[in-house]
This record gives C-alpha cells, sequence and structure tokens, in this order.
C-alpha cells in the first residue's frame, strides 16, 4: 500500500467553528499559563501556546503533522488554567481524527479495531462466550475455596438489575482474580447488579484515534445492551476514560439513554456514609502513607469537584486522615499522568516518560507510600514511570484497600501489595 | 440521560477569583460567614507576589516611600477613589489579616510596616511595595546593605535574565554579578519556573540544585534566584535550600507565567474548600438576579447546571481582562447586572493621543459607582439591592497600574464589602 498523506486543516477556520466566542484563538493574550502548566510543552518542540500561535500564522501544513497531537493526552489542563477559557483539546481532537488510518500511532488503531470487532467491545477483543467462561470459572474457584464467600454471585445478563456493571477488559484478560473484590463489596452492601455479555468492557479507544463515527458505535452498543437488561444506572467502575468516551459521548451524539451514568466512586463514598461498607482505619497500624491520583476523565473533565471530594473521603476512611497526603495540584487542577489520551498504547515510550515526569515529582513530593487511584490507565503509567524514575510506591485499586480494610482479601486479590501492606494482614 | 439543576445556598456568594474575590472569602470565613466562591481562572496568576499599598501618587515623578501618608493626600485630592473611602485603620487591618492568613496557609508574608519596601523587579528595577512574601525578603535587605551577591539565572528559562537584573541595578549595587547554570534533570529545550518550582517541592531535586548553587556563588554569601523555590511550601523548600548551601537565598519575581501567581491561585483553591468554602472554579456566572428572599445565581460546571441561592452577593469580577466589564463599540458595559459604568463620554476619549502620556488614560477610571455600604448604584443614586456588595478593580474613580495599587484595593474594598455583607445578614437574621 502505497503511504498515504496527511491532508491539512484550516485551523484557525476551525477553531472560530468550534470554540465559542470569546474564547477562541482570537482571545489568547499569549501568557504560557497553558504551556508552564502542560506536561506535554517541549515535546516533539511543541507546547499548547505554540500551537495556538501557529494555528493563528496559518502554519497549518505544520499542525496537521505534528506528532504532538498524540503526546497531548487531551486531559484539558490548559483549558483549566487558561483566563480566557480556550479549549484547546479540541483542535488536538481534530488533528488527531484527519491523520490517516496507517499514519495513527497502530497500538491505539487496533484497539479500537479490536473495540468493534466483538460484542464485548473489548479493546482486548475478549468475545463474549469468553468473559461470561472467565467470570463463571473465577466465581466457581472463590466458593470453593473461600468459605465466607460460598455463595457469591456474579451475576450475568440479568433483567432489571439496578446497576449494570462494566469491566476493564485487562481483569477478565490479565488478572482475572482483580475482579472479586468488587464482586465481595457489592455482596456486603447488597447491591442488585449485573454484567452483561455484551457491552460490558469500560475501554474506549476509538475516541482517542479520533474517529467519531467509531466512538459513536462503541457508545451506542453499550447504551443498547444497558436499555436492554433494563438497568437503571450504568455503573462505571476503576476506569477513567471509560465514563468520559460514554458521559461526553451521550451529550455529543445526542443519543437518548434511558438510565443514569455514575461512578463506582460515587457509591463507595455512599456506602461508607450509610454504613453499608463499615470500612476503618485501624488496621494501618504502621501509618503507612497513601496518595490519590485523580484521573482527568472524571474529575476535571466530568464531575468536577464533588467526585474529587468522594474520591478523598473515601481514602481518609480507609487509609485514616493522618495517613492521607494530597499531591499539589490536586483535584480538578491534578497533572494527567501521561496514560491518558491513548498514551500508553501509543508506542511512544520515551515521549510518555518525559511527559510523565510531571506525575513522578508530584508523588515524590508526598512522600508516600502508595498512589490509590480509580484509573487503569492511570494505574499502568504511575507504575511505569515509578520504576523508571527510580520511585518506591506502589499503586493500589479502591477495591484492594475496601476489601483490606474490611479483612475480606483474598489470597490471591494481593497482586498490588507491598511488603508493608502484606505484613499487616497476616 | 437527563442533565438535573443542583441547587446549592449560601449565606455569600463571592463571584470573581482574582485577588478582590479570594480576600473576600477569607475575611468571610475568618468571621464564620458560610461561602460559596465562583470564578474563571483569572489574572491571580499573573502577580508577582508583591502586595501593593500604594506606590506612585498622581502628578508626582516619585515613588511613594509612606503609603499611609499618600493616603491621606489621596482622601484630599481624590475623595472618589476607592481607598479614599477606607479609614487607614481598616486598611492596615485589612493587610494584616490577609497575610497573617497567608502565612498560615503556609506562604509566610511580611506584616504591613509604616513604609513601603523597595522591592527588586524581573527586569531589575525597583519598585515600592508593602508587603512582600519571605521568599524574596532578603533581596531588599541585601540590595540596602548593598551586600555581595550573585543572581543565578539558567539555561533555557525564558522571562528572567540575570544579565539584565545586574545591568540594571550595577550602578547601585557594585557587587552585584550573575550566572547561569543548568537546572538539575532538565537539560534542553524551554523550562518554565513552575516546572521548576514543582520540581524543587523533590528533596532530591534541591540537593542537586544545592550543590549547583554553591558553585555558582563562589564567595558570595546571598544569592538571588527566579521565583522558583517550590509551590505548595515555598518557605520550606527555601529553608530547605539555605541549609544546604549554607546561603541566604531570596527569589526575584519573573515575568508571566509566574511562580508566585501560581501559588497563590493554588494555595486558595486548596485551603479554602478544606475551611467549608463552596468553591466553584474555573465557571462564570451566567444569570444573576435578586427577589425579596435572596440573590439567585445561575451557572454550569462541566458537568452540568448549578443554581446558587445566596442571601447576599460580593461581586469582585474584575475589569475588562476577567469579564468584570465589557469594551463595546457604544461604551462599556457590566454585563452581569448592566450596572450603570461611570465612563468617558465617548470613545474618543478613552485614550490619551500618547500611549504614555503622565496623565494616564480615562478609560482606566471607568468603573461602577459603591456607597458608604460598598453596594453598587443604580443612576440616582439608589443601591441595585441590599445584598450586593462590590470590592476590587471593577470600582470606578482608581488606575491602580499607574498608582500601584492593585492589591490595596482589591484586599481593603473586599474587607470593607465583606464587613457590610456581615452587618446585612446579621440585621436580617435579627430582624
Amino acid at each position: 500500500m502505497a503511504d498515504s498523506t496527511i491532508p491539512t486543516i484550516n485551523f484557525k477556520e476551525k477553531a472560530m467553528e468550534l470554540l465559542p466566542e470569546g474564547a477562541s484563538f482570537e482571545a489568547c493574550l499569549t501568557c504560557g499559563l497553558c504551556s508552564s502548566g502542560c506536561p506535554a510543552s517541549g515535546i516533539e518542540n511543541m507546547d499548547p501556546r505554540k500551537f495556538i500561535r501557529m494555528a493563528m500564522l496559518g502554519m497549518d501544513a505544520e499542525l496537521s503533522q505534528t506528532p504532538w497531537v498524540w503526546c497531548c493526552t487531551q486531559c484539558k489542563r490548559c483549558q483549566h488554567v487558561c483566563p480566557m477559557n480556550i479549549d484547546i483539546s479540541q483542535l488536538v481532537f481534530l488533528a488527531r481524527g484527519n491523520w490517516p488510518q496507517d499514519k495513527k500511532p497502530s497500538g491505539i488503531v487496533r484497539s479500537c479495531q479490536m473495540i468493534r470487532s466483538t460484542d464485548s467491545t473489548s479493546a482486548m477483543g475478549l468475545p463474549p462466550a469468553d468473559f461470561v467462561f472467565v467470570v463463571e470459572d473465577v466465581l466457581q474457584e472463590v466458593r470453593e475455596t473461600q468459605p465466607a464467600f460460598r455463595h457469591l454471585q456474579a451475576p450475568m445478563d440479568k433483567t432489571g438489575a439496578f446497576f449494570f456493571v462494566n469491566q476493564n477488559s485487562r481483569e477478565p484478560m490479565s488478572e482475572p482474580d482483580e475482579m472479586v473484590p468488587l464482586w465481595k463489596i457489592f455482596d456486603l452492601v447488597g447491591a442488585d447488579w449485573t454484567y452483561s455479555s455484551k457491552g460490558w468492557a469500560a475501554e474506549n479507544f476509538c475516541m482517542f484515534s479520533g474517529d467519531e463515527e467509531a466512538w459513536y458505535e462503541v457508545i451506542r452498543k453499550r447504551v443498547d445492551a444497558v436499555s436492554e437488561l433494563g438497568c437503571k444506572v450504568w455503573l462505571n467502575t476503576e476506569c477513567g476514560h471509560s465514563y468520559y468516551t460514554m458521559w461526553h459521548g451521550l451529550k455529543r451524539f445526542g443519543l437518548a439513554a434511558d438510565f443514569a451514568l455514575e461512578s463506582l466512586i460515587t457509591y463507595y463514598a455512599r456506602w461508607i456514609r450509610e454504613g453499608k461498607l463499615p470500612v476503618n482505619s485501624r488496621w494501618n497500624t504502621r501509618k503507612i502513607k497513601f496518595t490519590v491520583q485523580d484521573p482527568c476523565m472524571i474529575v476535571r473533565k466530568a464531575y468536577g469537584e464533588s467526585i474529587a471530594l468522594d474520591m478523598r473521603f473515601v481514602v481518609k476512611s480507609l487509609v485514616g486522615e493522618e495517613n492521607f497526603i494530597d499531591m499539589q495540584p490536586n483535584r480538578s487542577a491534578n497533572y494527567c499522568c501521561g496514560g491518558g489520551g491513548g498514551f500508553l498504547q501509543a508506542g511512544m515510550t520515551d515521549h510518555r516518560r518525559t511527559y510523565g515526569k510531571r506525575k513522578f515529582d508530584q508523588i515524590a513530593a508526598t512522600g508516600a507510600a502508595y498512589v490509590l487511584t480509580p484509573c487503569h490507565n492511570c494505574h499502568s503509567q504511575m507504575e511505569d514511570i515509578g520504576h523508571f524514575y527510580g520511585g518506591s510506591y506502589g499503586v493500589v485499586h479502591f477495591w484492594t484497600l475496601i476489601c483490606l480494610s474490611l479483612g475480606i482479601l483474598g489470597e490471591n486479590e494481593r497482586t498490588y501489595l507491598g511488603p508493608d501492606l502484606l505484613a499487616l494482614i497476616d | 440521560m437527563k442533565e438535573e439543576v443542583r441547587n446549592l445556598t449560601t449565606q455569600l456568594a463571592v463571584i470573581g477569583s482574582g485577588i478582590a474575590g479570594f480576600a473576600a472569602s477569607i475575611f468571610a470565613v475568618r468571621r464564620n460567614i458560610a461561602v460559596a466562591q465562583i470564578g474563571n481562572t483569572g489574572a491571580v496568576a499573573y502577580t508577582t507576589g508583591y502586595l501593593d499599598l500604594l506606590g506612585k501618587e498622581d502628578g508626582s515623578p516619585a515613588a511613594v516611600i509612606d503609603p499611609w501618608q499618600a493616603l491621606d493626600t489621596l482622601a484630599a485630592t481624590q475623595p472618589d477613589h476607592p481607598l479614599a473611602k477606607i479609614p487607614a485603620a481598616d486598611i492596615r487591618r485589612s493587610f494584616t489579616e490577609f497575610t497573617a492568613f497567608l502565612g498560615e496557609c503556609g506562604i509566610a508574608y511580611g506584616k504591613p510596616q509604616d513604609h513601603n519596601v523597595t522591592a527588586l523587579t524581573p527586569a531589575g528595577t525597583l519598585k515600592q511595595t508593602l508587603c512582600v512574601p519571605a521568599t524574596m525578603a532578603a533581596g531588599p535587605r541585601a540590595y540596602a546593605e548593598k551586600m555581595p551577591c550573585v543572581i543565578i539565572d539558567f539555561n533555557g528559562l525564558k522571562g528572567f535574565s540575570g544579565r539584565q537584573v545586574a545591568a540594571n541595578l550595577q550602578d547601585r549595587w557594585p557587587g552585584l554579578t550573575t550566572e547561569r547554570i543548568g537546572f538539575p534533570d532538565m537539560s534542553h529545550g524551554e523550562i518554565y519556573p513552575e516546572v521548576m518550582a514543582r520540581a524543587l517541592e523533590v528533596p532530591a531535586t534541591r540537593e542537586k540544585l544545592a550543590d549547583l548553587l554553591k558553585k555558582a556563588a563562589g564567595e558570595a554569601q546571598v544569592i538571588g534566584l527566579p521565583a522558583v523555590l517550590g509551590m505548595h511550601r515555598p518557605d520550606h523548600v527555601k529553608a530547605e535550600l539555605e541549609r544546604l548551601t549554607g546561603l541566604t537565598i531570596f527569589e526575584i519575581p519573573t515575568m508571566p507565567p509566574s511562580v508566585p501567581g501560581i501559588r497563590l491561585r493554588e494555595m486558595f483553591e486548596q485551603v479554602l474548600p478544606e475551611k467549608g468554602v463552596t468553591l466553584i472554579p474555573q465557571q462564570k456566572v451566567t444569570a444573576l438576579s435578586f427577589d425579596s428572599g435572596a440573590a439567585t445565581l445561575c451557572l454550569c460546571d462541566s458537568f452540568g447546571p448549578i443554581r446558587l441561592r445566596a442571601e447576599t452577593v460580593i461581586l469582585a469580577t474584575g475589569r475588562f481582562l476577567s469579564g468584570g466589564l465589557e469594551a463595546g463599540l457604544t461604551g462599556i458595559r457590566e454585563p452581569l447586572l448592566d450596572l450603570p459604568v461611570t465612563q468617558p463620554e465617548s470613545r474618543a476619549h478613552w485614550y490619551c493621543d500618547r500611549y504614555t502620556d503622565s496623565r494616564g488614560h480615562a478609560i482606566h477610571r471607568a468603573g461602577i459607582e459603591i456607597d458608604s455600604s460598598f453596594r453598587p448604584l443604580m443612576t440616582g443614586g439608589r443601591p441595585y439591592s441590599e445584598r450586593l456588595f462590590a470590592a476590587g478593580v471593577i470600582l470606578a474613580h482608581q488606575d491602580w497600574i499607574r498608582g500601584r495599587s492593585g492589591a490595596g484595593i482589591a484586599i481593603a474594598t473586599a474587607y470593607k464589602a465583606v464587613e457590610a455583607a456581615e452587618r446585612f445578614l446579621s440585621s436580617s437574621s435579627s430582624s
């Protein structure tokens, strides 16, 4: 196949079309707060301010072709700190979509293709039958090996269940035991929930590839799956972009959905407040320190402060208020870790780690032994930069720590615990 | 999917997130008033960190050494100026309370004194200001005593040049020299003060930098750096670097985007919610209305619409940059309530012919009128609402840039607006 070329976009014209009056490129003061606050600044000799200035100067060919658009994670921090509220990420999304398929980072393209290849909508291509098998198989093992959970349930395709629960494919594919703590939590609070064999997967790399049609198709399939079972709430588990692609996608594509979208974090907080999840921090006798990573996709880009506060309430309940150290900055002003936007799948490892240095410094400044985060991409990226820059922290899921606090964390469910935490269990 | 309106209530809504807005929230919190603050990112991030009260008098070429005496002159020559309407004791109290709060929250400041401090600017010129952050305090002292000092700058850092600072000060400060070094682990490309400051929150980076600073200092015991000494714990970072190097270190503000402003903004955003403020950052109020019972504010955050009912409101929306005032073909407007704006007769009178005209430009004195309770006035002189107060540079009859009085106007008028709101709240609750 002959090499395709990247068409040239008229960025200035598109900016005028896409961005609201008063918050478009002509409003830019060139102050540089965006670039100063962007971890991707300098990569590929580009930064957000330069992007806008080049657009204003009509340097469309250069902008259309810069690989920087794959290093910008579209985290929207530039907009967050911009006094004129200019949304540069929209132009980056446009630029990504403009690249021919064969020129885009193949990891992102492949993940999107995988999502579309089965009814599961799984980026790892796990078909519905295999997902059902893995869930049943793991459930069987838990029932047999953990007497306290011999009646544990993991309902599949249960019509009329309150919660439709999604799952990142990494669990059933690579670490199925990581699903168990979540099931135990549902069991404990008496949640009426179900998995679905269709549309169960969380990931949506089609958005990251800039392919609107594919993004829509994935969202559509998931909405249909929820509607088919008649569930009231689509419950997004510990995954960041899955929430944003669905929530923003519904608005963007004008899709009707007869159910609510909620994050598991909101429910963790609610269940703790209601006493249904009786977690406490008494187990943390060694006063091990924890920090939390706010995923851009659910905090800055969606819920805002409310979910950030819920997340802190949950963490403090779990580890003790005095053992929680916030990263700076945090909440809506937090830095993207560099795992978002498909960066982890884009094959640009050096750039991704350069980006991640800011996050590494943030974590190192807290001195915390563990980072909690409800996002798989954040999780993987923070682990990787921790190893790369010589950090000594671990990264854990919320569900792990909740079950640890409740004394119900099974032996196979302790992958992410370091020796300090393991010592407290035994 | 249905978007539900979230309903919130509060005693005081502060609209604006500049120095005036944050100061209003701080004064209110310290008076146990329930506060919600809404505002776009604002221009706080552009501040140098210096808190000016009054640095320049109209018609006088000299800088103001004694701002308290200059306030007396101001009251006599410009009785409509917002600072002329506030007793000096209240202005002093407002600065003392504001800087004490900053100190409690990790950014220590010098207390307001009887005289201004002669402080260094990014260009190596001098300016008069009232309060200086502790991280910068050794600079004015070293200058006053003309101590041997090295200004150190960094490869790849734009907006701060040690050579420029030294060149401009050399005549008055012969012992001043300059050195350029590389910042640890940032060896190529453009680097930003914000990134350096965050990296210096990490102990390992401080240790590496300390070694480089010791070499660059040579025989000098005092060194000046661009303002990069940490973002979240500047006083700690400065103390640690001083301990590691054995030197006295001070910061000099840099050109925007600069660290001292980002420091203040992040501290406000961090601390105020912890103190119970409902902070809705990076959003603008789209509609504000008053009925007999309360004010209603409408806004949207990224998640959806919010409706806020507030017993009182402080308008601290700033000027043109922040959207508190809008300039159009037919004149200047206040966009949220369409409050009357005192302004030049026509666009032709906005500016003098010469940009540098020593009289200043009339447009800079445009703004809204207030009564003695800091309530915005309608045409005819009646307050717009007994629940509405205003603070900051949206007020008419001041030219804060020429007067070097931005922080002074923001802090002191916020103090008075909160005082008036508190009076209203207590009278309405007792009636």
